[in-house]
């Protein structure tokens, strides 16, 4: 029981260790920390995303309950009626806006099968924290999925002075987690 | 006897100094008390917007404009939100550029977003640069139940229903009658954005009163005169303690 203890926390210590080193080499590298600006255009994220698929375009249209759950998700009141989409064979691509600390961040995320296949930052408009659009911090939400409690099942690790940022990635991807499974509803188990 | 002169002498002035800045004295022991406990007081909370305090400051608020469409205004306010009558409906931080109605939906567009509204005002989606609205749009005009959208270059045909954009050369320019002059707004709705815009804390507000500043260099100049002559009050007073000193011996 202490040996799987032990080997829990090191396995635990030497994850987030790699994922430190990976975050302060994609930092370095950068040529430019002030990360303003506009990443990609919501078209070419989709043909990204659906590089080999004939997506079809979708709407979800935000009833009172999903609204309500919307809201509690996101923690403030849901602006507009209706969320667009685009799917193909079980994968939804969603783009949702998130403000971080005083300006919305545009964030694509990409749902396969119920589980987070990608998160991208297509936008975003704040003068710092900029960090979390780096694709070693993006990498963390890749298989999450929902809890009961409407949380993601995954911890992700933040980032000092990006803190705002990562809660609205964190919430915009528990959105998007949510609005698949409303628009992509699982058919009723057979057992 | 000419001591007892000077010792009357001090104290006349010590009694006309204290009556002088007795006011004064008071207002700034209970401002500097604000102030040192302007986090508990959350002093820095407090939002002052009143029209002449901004013109004192040099602020002006300008007067807010927008659009009459189907018996509903159209405007944004000083936090860059967008206003159907009094309904906050979405963020327009780009400038207000055009409205219009189409079938059941009406139109706002602001220079980096459309935003689809239904009949009632409620927000059904935005359409904005990064969804393809192009970066030059200027107006949008409903002829037929069919919206265009007017750039720099060219005018566009929008499909409300897949949010694409294409050429529309089949109509004239100069058909398009876009309403893009904006009016003021009517005084009830302008009276519920009192508290948007410009404002000014209490804590600059009691700082600035506190040291003068707020009357400008000759409030400055009152506060230093003040605070000498509050020296001089306490040395007089001083001077008085110790001659009664001397007289009881």
């Amino acid at each position: 029981m202490f040996n799987s203890l032990y080997r829990n926390l090191l396995n635990n210590l030497v994850s987030k260790v790699v994922f430190a080193g990976l975050l302060t080499t994609t930092l370095l590298a950068s040529p430019q920390l002030s990360a303003k600006g506009v990443y990609q255009s919501g078209p070419d994220f989709f043909a990204e995303v659906f590089a080999q698929q004939q997506p079809e375009a979708g709407v979800l249209w935000l009833n009172s309950s999903i609204r309500q759950q919307a809201e509690k998700i996101l923690g403030r009141k849901v602006l507009g009626l209706r969320v667009r989409y685009q799917h193909s064979a079980g994968k939804t691509a969603w783009i949702l806006n998130e403000i971080g600390k005083e300006m919305p961040i545009t964030i694509g995320v990409v749902i396969d099968q119920g589980k987070i296949s990608s998160v991208k930052i297509l936008a975003y408009r704040e003068s710092r924290g900029g960090e979390v659009r780096y694709p070693a911090y993006m990498a963390q939400y890749q298989g999450a999925t929902l809890t009961d409690k409407y949380k993601l099942d995954k911890s992700i690790d933040g980032i000092t002075g990006a803190t705002l940022s990562v809660w609205a990635v964190n919430k915009v991807a528990a959105l998007a987690l949510y609005y698949h499974s409303q628009a992509m509803p699982q058919p009723e188990s057979t057992n | 006897m000419k001591s007892s002169n000077s010792i009357k002498t001090n104290i006349i002035w010590h009694r006309r100094l204290g009556l002088s800045v007795f006011l004064l004295l008071i207002f700034l022991a209970i401002s500097g008390f604000a102030l040192n406990h302007s986090p508990a007081l959350k002093l820095n909370k407090i939002s002052l917007s009143s029209n002449w305090l901004l013109s004192w400051y040099g602020l002006e608020k300008p007067p807010i404009k927008g659009f009459k469409l189907d018996d509903k205004w159209f405007y944004k306010d000083g936090s860059n939100l967008l206003y159907a009558d009094k309904q906050a409906v979405a963020a327009c931080s780009a400038p207000l550029l055009s409205v219009a109605k189409s079938s059941n939906t009406l139109y706002v567009l602001c220079a980096d977003t459309l935003h689809l509204l239904t009949e009632n005002g409620q927000l059904l989606e935005s359409f904005s640069q990064l969804d393809g609205l192009p970066v030059d749009a200027q107006a949008i005009s409903a002829v037929d139940n069919t919206l265009y959208l007017i750039t720099d270059a060219s005018v566009l045909e929008f499909n409300p229903e897949s949010l694409a954009l294409n050429p529309a050369p089949a109509i004239d320019p100069a058909s398009l009658n876009p309403l893009t002059a904006q009016l003021p707004v009517p005084e009830s709705l302008e009276k519920q954005l009192e508290n948007s815009g410009p404002s000014i804390s209490l804590e600059t507000v009691i700082l600035d009163l506190h040291s003068g500043r707020f009357f400008g260099q000759f409030g400055v100049l009152v506060i230093d005169i003040v605070g000498l002559l509050i020296c001089i009050l306490s040395i007089t007073g001083l001077l008085a303690w110790i001659n009664r000193l001397r007289q009881t011996k």
